[in-house]
Parts: structure tokens; C-alpha cells; sequence
């Protein structure tokens, strides 16, 4: 069956069977691997991606039900100017080791903070108890998440400002 | 995972129609966080045809009708979490609806897909059940409406036929507002099975046990009432002793299995503990004025 | 003339074929530009990292890690990103039985489906053995099982959930023989003999310091405990994936998540028998290792299926063989005796352990000697004696995860420090305190210790936590 998804602001179809989860599909079809397999029955949220706003296990999900939706995956957060303020400050708290729960945890906490720009730590933990981490452990998380929401409180996103234009010419040195 | 067919119904009557052409083959996909793990590893063969009914239009949505909030049958978990109207109405259902999965399995699992999977240890069932909720199931034969206690037939066994839908949950008009708690004890906070789940609710009218009810998960077949705690509670002041006394008689009620999560005996001991704490969450929301009386 | 040849030649060089400096730098901008633009932002600034010879102050500052950026764009490549052309899947069938012997196998259903391009049994196998150590786990069980994961047939075909299909069409008939489930019922002589032979036992190892004996005469009390840590299963976040690809030349590329390439070379040689020269491993992003990934597993598998069809080979365990067919952290029954002084300093210590192995070596003779070694703790005793006995029985196999036996030896010598102190009505950090190791302690291996800061680590946490001390 044909099915069509808007993809990080792209229209993409592809012709899957019926059986094809959306994380098959986003992975072997449409080649976006930044959502992992890990445990495939919705447990770990490793493939977590966003579907007309709200987190989802992309695992537990057929390409089916996801037609005609919006889904949002890791590869659609960072934007030529700069990466999103989540990738940005998880890079920098050291949330991410072997950063195979990362885009899970970066796209679950993006959906807890499009609907709460204020999370409380009880909040962050609750949103996250879909995520399992295995090195890193999660506080470097929740501080990460708070980090990241009060920089997108901020005007003047201190993660965005003062960073080199993507196509820039490198400096002379 | 094995091949199998996909269709999507417009609405409930496409359903039931849908069913009704592939029989025994097809299998109804609510929210699909049970049946896509399900088939994912199971040695069965796979269904002809997998019935999404998730996107029919008129098993969405939370309303106040006549006979009292209807759920349709696929309103998801965190529709419920999120719902002001069920935070005024009946906000033990949300208590419930939070402590389910994860924020990614209570987006896509809905509510009808939780009471049809029919495990004892649902996290819906025993709220609903303190609130009397009625269900009303869709075939071919036309709508019937029943009791939720009269759907749980056996572990992952209904009392709907092949071709029928559960199309909506109503907690009847006289049972808003009624004070209700729901208590869940887990390995872990998130995303683990109730040991034990609880539910009560009751109204203390002059500080008296009123139309007590008391239901619990994962300690039998399927989600049971405590009539003898009930009865013991009704037309008796409301006290913590009371409560208590509720709990240690729900505990003999219960039919608990020893499994490798927990032993019969402290899934026992949990139904009191639990069971108190469900009676005293319920008469937190019991009204001042109330209160005052029972006091 | 020659020399005027040469001069010529330089000319020519200077003036056409060398582009001057200038232009040099400005071609090699240019190809700094990407002709085509990737699919999200390009790297911005370069992450943090240290410069060799720089002199940080790591301690007390976050850290950044070289490849988070990659990780928190979604673009790091870990094994199951990677997919080779024509690549085909393959499927393991696990036994599901723990001790039985093979009696049939039937494999023709599954080798006349559409898309099915190899199947393996362990039978067809020229060396069937592999292991880090002790090369005693076959690639595919054949005749005798010996735990419930072991592989009794593999496929490769073109999608994965043909290769599923077809191990579900493989029909193995069992004659089932008894097991042992339990390592002290292993050691009993009238047990059941995983790998034949007269005892369960395979490696042991024995440490000893001083006179126990002469030691425990001496006590004033001599505490006696047993205590066991279960197996546990590393659970990394990433599943074991492999690929296996031949070129013509029959040269081997292994694309694993694996922590050691040369082990990994030297065991597949040997497996394969073909020259470690013709084998190229490459380890990819490791999504979670904790010891579970030191190992080949079913890479073997997949390079002869590979050969079989001729197309690469990728393999990936589920959830479930996560469990049952990967090692786990070895299960270990410890009897501690410990000989104490009235003022409460260890003078003897006996310690007797047995490590569950389950099914294959795998590493186990690291995790026995590295507990033999740690089962005396921190702490200066002056006689000691440890042995350490590792069995097999009919479980998953253990092997190495962090800390290679340290966690289970701890659990047991602090467990019984604490019981020390209650029953001497000593304070447990006191008692620590009195029979730490220090400057120039000599360990139970005879090691001469030095810049030793046990004493300084425990102060601070004592410190951090609230303890008081009540001496």
C-alpha cells in the first residue's frame, strides 16, 4: 500500500505492506535512521518521533495510521541556522554517551516542551519514564530538558545567538 | 512481523461492516500498542486482515450527554490525562489514565482498546467500575448497551462477538461528581504493570458510607468488585478504621495468582493497603461540606 | 646535455604544472563547500575538546564528548544504519530447550520458500567451536544443545520477515536429556555433565596470603556467611547487529557493534580457518556495551551464510535473544569467613566462591580471577585465602560485564563488614577505617600498594552523606 506521510516538512510516500510499523518505514524506506530499533515493542522509546504533535512509539505504530500525518523525527529538529536548543544543550550537559536513546529522549522531551514551556523536574521525569537509558543515566537529562526550556523562554536564545552561519567560510588562520 | 492485510474505518458502521466481510480473520486495531507487540512475537498465525478503527470519527470525543460523560471508545489515555471536562466530572479517570504506559504508549493506546484487551491488570477497569460505567457494543445485530462488569468475561476474554465493537463508555449522569480515587502499585512508577490496582468511590452524605463502591485489578481473572467490602462500608460512618477494616475484608475477596512479578501474598496484603488509600483518596474529594459532617 | 634536461624539466614544473600557493588555498576552499547540501544543519562550531598537551581542568567541569553532536542530530551510524547493497537478513533458531540432543532437523520447507538464499545447520559446519577463551560454543548446536539460546539453524534471505518465516519452518526433533540448573548442584559429582567429561568444574583459581588457619586461631570472633548475586543481562539499548560481506577475493568484512577487533580477527580465523590477514573487522558506533559486546556471537554464522548466498549478510538479535542468547553477568554463591580481633581488624579471611557459567567459557576465567583477586576488599588483611571454582551449567552463558566479577565480590565483603560492625558495636565507617589499605599495604596478591587514597575516597563520602561517625 502506498502511504504518505509530511515528513520534516516534506511530502514523502512510499509503497510499504500493510504490516510495515512507522519506524520500518521512516528507517528501510525513507532512510531516516535517527529513530532506533531497541526493544520494538514500546518499552525503551529509542524510536520515539512526534506524529501530529504528541510523542509516539514509531514501533508500536503502523506507516498505515500515521497516514496522511505529520511526523516530526531527529533529522527535522536542527535547522540551517543552528541546532535545536534540546541537541544543543544535551551536547553540552553530556546527556548523550553512547547516544543510542538520544533522539527518543531529544524528541520526546521536545514534544513535553512544545505543550510545556515550563516543566517542573517531576514533569521532565514523568515525560521521560518512556525513555530508557542504559549509560548516561537520566539526571544530566532532566537538567538538560530544564536548560533547554529556559533558553527557549529566553528572546535571545543564547544557543542560537553568536553561533558561525552554517555555509560560512572557514576562518584564516 | 507476518503479513497481513490493512483497512482503516471511516466510522463505527464501516466497522462492523468490515468485520462483518472478512469474519473470523480480521482483528480490531484500536490504539495498536497491544496487538502490534502481540503479533509482533507471536508463534500464531497472523490475522487476514488488521481493522483500524482508530481514525472512525465517531468513537473520538469526551461529552456530557443526557446519559451522563461518554467516552468514545477510542479516546486515547492522555485525551483523558488532559480533559477539563473529565478533571471536574470524574477526575479519578485521568488518576488512571496518567499511570498507564508512557506519555508515547498513552498517546497512540486508547481507552476501549485497554477494557477489549481484557488483561486483569488494565489500569481502566477499576475506576469505571466504581463509577458504574454502562458500555455500549456495535454489530450486525445492532447496538447493546451493559454494564462494564458485564464485558470481562476472562483473562483477555470479552463477552463481544467477533464481529461486534465496543463503541462507547458512559459514566452515568448520577455518579459525576461522585467522590472517586484510583491507586495503582507497580514494580516501577512508569511504564509497569499494576501488582495491584484499586478504585473506590461513595458518597458521604452526613458523614455516612453511602453507595459505596470498590473495585480491583490484577487479583483475579479479571477486574472484580468487593461486594463484602462494600457492604461492610455501607450506611457506616466514614473513619479511617473504617477504611481499613474495607481493605483487610477487600483482601479476602481478592483471588490473587503468584507470578514472577509478585507472590499471592503480597499482592494480598497490597489490595489492603490499597484499598484504604483508594477510600481516603476518595473522601479527599469529597466535598467541605460533607466533610464537615463526617468529621 | 642531462643537466640541461633536468633544468628544462623543473621549468616546466614551476610554470604549468605547479599552481601557485594562492591558488592552491582557494581550490581547497572550494571543496570545503559541499556541492550538496546535507539533509540538516552542517557541523557549526567544532565541539570542546581537549587539545594533546593542553592542561585542563576536567574534574568539576562538563564534559563534552567528540561525537554528541552527531548522536543529538540523529546522524551517527551505529550497525543498524548500515546497509549494504543486495544485503540479505538472517534469522538464528534458537533452541528453546536447555539440554537435549538433536535428532533430526528438517530444513527443506524453509529452503524451497521464494526469497529464502542459504540455510545453515551446525552439522555442515568444518569448525564448529568459537569463544574467546575457551573455544567451546558452537556456532550452531549440533548434536547436543545446551541451553534454550542456542542456535540450531540459521537463514539468510531476502527480507527479514522471510528469514523469520523460514526458521518458523524448520522442524527439529529433540531426545531430551537432563540438565543442571543450579552451580552448586553442578559441582556434585552424581550431576549432570554439561560438556561430558567428569565434572562441571573449568577453571578454579586459589590466592593465598599468610596462614588462614594460624589466623582464625588467633581471632577473638570469626564471622561465617553465604552470600549470591544473580546473573544479570546487560541490556544495551542497541541489539546485537552484525553484517558479514565476502568480495571475490574471499576476503571477510565484518561490520559489528563490537568492542575488540583483534580478539574479535583472531576468532573468526580460527572459526573460519582462513588467515586473520583476510578478515577485516570494523566496529561501528557502540550502542551500549557494558561487557556484552566483547565477544563475536553470531558473526561466524552470518560470514557462512554470506559465502552460501554470495550477498552480504546482516543479522540482528531481538529483544528476546538479547536475553537468552547474548552472556549475562555470572551468578555467584560466596562463603566468607573472616576472623576479627576485639577491636575489630580482619586478621583472617577465607573465601570460597562459585561462579554459575552457564552454558560456554566465554569470559569467564577473567571474571573468576579478577574476583579471586578483589574478594578481600580494600582492606589489609594479613592472612587470607580465596578460591574460586567457575561450573557449567544448562543457563545462558555468562561472561564479561563491567567490572568482571569486582560488583559481586563487594557486595558480599561489605554485606559482612556491616555485620561485623553491628555485632562488635563498631561504627561501619569506623571499622573500614581501622582496616583499609594505606601507603605500601600489601594486597592478598602481594602487591605492594602505593598512592593509595581508599581512606581519603570513604572521608569524603562519609562527608557528603551526612554520616557522623560513632566511634
Amino acid at each position: 500500500m502506498i502511504v504518505t506521510l509530511t515528513v520534516n516538512g516534506e511530502l514523502r510516500s512510499a509503497s510499504v505492506p500493510p504490516e510495515t510499523t512507522l519506524l520500518v518505514m521512516l528507517r528501510e524506506h525513507l532512510h531516516l535512521t535517527g529513530a532506533k530499533t531497541g526493544c520494538d515493542v514500546g518499552d525503551c522509546g529509542a524510536c520515539t518521533v512526534i506524529v501530529d504533535g504528541l510523542a509516539v512509539n514509531a514501533c508500536l505504530m503502523l506507516a498505515a495510521q500515521a497516514d496522511g500525518r505529520t511526523v516530526t523525527t531527529i533529522e527535522g529538529l536542527a535547522t540551517r541556522e543552528g541546532l535545536h536548543p534540546l541537541q544543543k544543550v544535551f551536547e553540552e550537559t553530556g546527556a548523550l554517551q553512547c547516544g543510542f536513546c538520544g533522539p527518543g529522549v531529544i524528541m520526546t522531551s521536545k514534544a513535553l516542551l512544545d505543550h510545556t514551556p515550563e516543566p517542573t523536574p517531576q514533569e521532565i521525569r514523568t515525560a521521560l519514564t518512556g525513555n530508557l537509558c542504559r549509560c548516561t543515566g537520566y539526571v544530566k537529562m532532566i537538567e538538560g530538558v530544564q536548560e533547554a526550556a529556559a533558553m527557549m523562554r529566553s528572546p535571545q536564545s543564547p544557543a542560537l545567538a553568536g553561533q558561525s552561519p552554517a555555509l560560512a567560510a572557514p576562518e584564516q588562520k | 512481523m507476518k503479513p497481513f492485510g490493512y483497512v482503516a474505518a471511516i466510522d463505527s458502521e464501516h466497522a462492523v461492516a468490515l468485520l462483518a466481510e472478512y469474519g473470523k480473520g480480521a482483528k480490531v486495531l484500536a490504539g495498536g500498542t497491544d496487538l502490534l507487540a502481540d503479533l509482533k512475537f507471536s508463534p500464531h498465525p497472523p490475522p487476514d486482515v488488521v481493522v483500524d478503527i482508530s481514525r472512525a470519527a465517531d468513537l473520538k470525543g469526551i461529552a456530557l450527554t443526557d446519559a451522563g460523560l461518554r467516552l468514545g471508545a477510542m479516546v486515547t489515555h492522555s485525551e483523558i490525562v488532559h480533559s477539563p471536562l473529565i478533571a471536574e466530572a470524574a477526575p479519578a479517570l485521568a488518576e488512571a489514565a496518567v499511570v498507564i504506559g508512557a506519555v508515547q504508549t498513552r498517546n497512540l493506546g486508547t481507552i476501549g482498546g485497554n477494557l477489549i484487551t481484557c488483561v486483569p491488570s488494565m489500569d481502566s477497569g477499576p475506576t469505571l467500575l466504581a463509577l458504574d460505567a454502562r458500555v455500549t457494543v456495535l454489530g450486525p445485530r445492532g447496538r447493546r448497551e451493559m454494564p462494564l462488569s458485564e464485558l470481562f468475561v476472562g483473562p483477555r476474554r470479552t463477552s463481544l462477538a467477533f464481529d461486534e465493537i465496543l463503541i462507547e463508555i458512559v459514566v452515568p449522569t448520577q455518579n459525576l461528581h461522585k467522590p472517586a480515587a484510583f491507586q495503582k502499585f507497580g514494580l516501577r512508577k512508569g511504564q509497569a504493570l499494576a501488582l495491584v490496582n484499586a478504585a473506590a468511590s461513595f458518597w458521604a452524605p452526613d458523614g455516612v458510607f453511602t453507595e459505596p463502591r470498590i473495585a480491583l485489578g490484577a487479583v483475579a481473572p479479571t477486574v472484580i468488585r468487593a461486594p463484602k467490602a462494600e457492604a461492610y462500608l455501607t450506611g457506616r460512618p466514614v473513619s479511617e478504621e473504617a477504611m481499613a477494616e474495607a481493605g483487610r475484608i477487600a483482601a479476602t475477596e481478592a483471588k490473587p495468582i503468584t507470578d514472577f512479578r509478585a507472590s499471592a501474598e503480597y499482592r494480598r496484603d497490597l489490595v489492603a493497603v490499597l484499598v484504604k488509600r483508594a477510600l481516603a483518596g476518595a473522601f479527599g474529594r469529597v466535598t467541605p461540606n460533607q466533610k464537615d459532617l463526617a468529621s | 646535455m642531462a643537466q640541461d634536461l633536468m633544468d628544462r624539466e623543473l621549468d616546466v614544473l614551476d610554470k604549468e604544472r605547479v599552481a601557485p600557493v594562492e591558488t592552491l588555498r582557494r581550490s581547497d576552499e572550494a571543496l570545503r563547500l559541499p556541492a550538496v547540501a546535507p539533509p540538516t544543519a552542517l557541523p557549526l562550531e567544532p565541539p570542546l575538546v581537549p587539545q594533546v598537551g593542553e592542561q585542563t581542568r576536567a574534574v568539576g567541569l562538563r564534559a563534552q564528548r567528540p561525537d554528541s553532536r552527531n548522536h543529538g542530530l540523529g546522524l551517527t551510524r551505529y550497525i543498524d544504519d548500515i546497509a549494504l547493497p543486495g544485503m540479505l537478513f538472517a534469522k538464528i533458531k534458537r533452541a528453546g530447550i536447555a539440554s537435549a540432543r538433536i535428532k533430526r532437523i528438517d530444513t527443506s520447507r524453509a529452503e524451497a520458500m521464494p526469497g529464502v538464499c542459504a540455510v545453515l545447520v551446525g552439522s555442515e559446519i568444518p569448525v564448529n567451536s568459537f569463544g574467546p577463551s575457551l573455544q567451546d560454543q558452537p556456532l550452531l548446536a549440533h548434536p547436543i544443545v545446551r541451553h534454550a539460546g542456542d542456535g540450531v539453524a540459521a537463514v539468510a534471505a531476502v527480507t527479514e520477515q522471510i528469514a523469520q518465516a523460514a526458521i518458523d519452518a524448520i522442524t527439529v526433533e529433540y531426545e531430551p536429556l537432563p540438565g543442571v540448573y543450579d552451580a552448586l548442584e553442578a559441582l556434585k559429582p552424581e550431576s549432570y555433565k554439561v560438556h561430558g567429561g567428569d565434572t562441571n568444574v573449568y577453571a578454579s583459581k586459589v590466592i593465598k596470603r599468610g596462614d588462614v588457619e594460624a589466623g582464625f586461631a588467633q581471632a577473638y570472633r570469626i564471622y561465617e556467611g553465604r552470600y549470591y548475586t544473580p546473573g544479570i543481562e546487560h541490556a544495551p539499548m542497541e541489539p546485537f547487529t552484525s553484517i558479514a560481506d565476502w568480495d571475490a577475493n574471499g576476503r571477510l568484512t565484518i561490520h559489528a557493534s563490537i568492542g575488540r577487533i583483534t580478539l574479535a580477527r583472531c576468532d573468526l580465523a580460527r572459526t573460519l580457518a582462513i588467515p586473520i590477514s583476510r578478515i577485516r573487522v570494523i566496529g561501528t558506533v557502540v550502542g551500549g556495551n557494558f561487557g556484552g559486546k566483547n565477544e563475536i556471537r553470531h558473526e561466524p554464522v552470518l560470514a557462512l551464510l554470506a559465502k552460501k548466498a554470495g550477498r552480504p549478510v546482516k543479522g540482528r538479535f531481538n529483544r528476546v535473544e538479547e536475553f537468552v542468547a547474548s552472556t549475562i553477568r555470572h551468578a555467584f554463591h560466596m562463603d566468607y569467613k573472616t576472623g576479627v580481633t576485639k577491636d575489630g581488624r580482619l586478621i583472617a579471611r577465607q573465601v570460597r566462591m562459585v561462579l554459575d557459567g552457564g552454558a560456554y567459557c566465554s569470559f569467564s576465567e577473567t571474571t573468576l580471577g579478577k574476583a579471586c583477586i578483589l574478594s578481600t576488599g580494600p582492606y589489609e588483611i594479613p592472612n587470607s585465602l580465596a578460591e574460586g571454582y567457575v561450573v557449567y551449567t544448562n543457563k545462558t552463558t555468562a561472561g564479561s560485564m563491567r567490572g568482571f566479577g569486582a560488583p559481586q565480590v563487594c557486595f558480599a565483603y561489605e554485606s559482612q563488614m556491616d555485620e561485623i560492625a553491628r555485632d562488635l558495636g563498631i561504627d561501619p565507617v569506623e571499622i573500614r577505617l581501622r582496616n583499609m589499605f594505606r601507603e605500601g599495604s600489601m594486597s592478598s596478591t602481594g602487591q605492594v600498594l602505593h598512592s593509595v587514597k581508599v581512606k581519603e575516597s570513604l572521608e569524603n563520602a562519609v562527608k557528603k552523606f551526612g554520616w557522623e561517625v560513632q566511634s
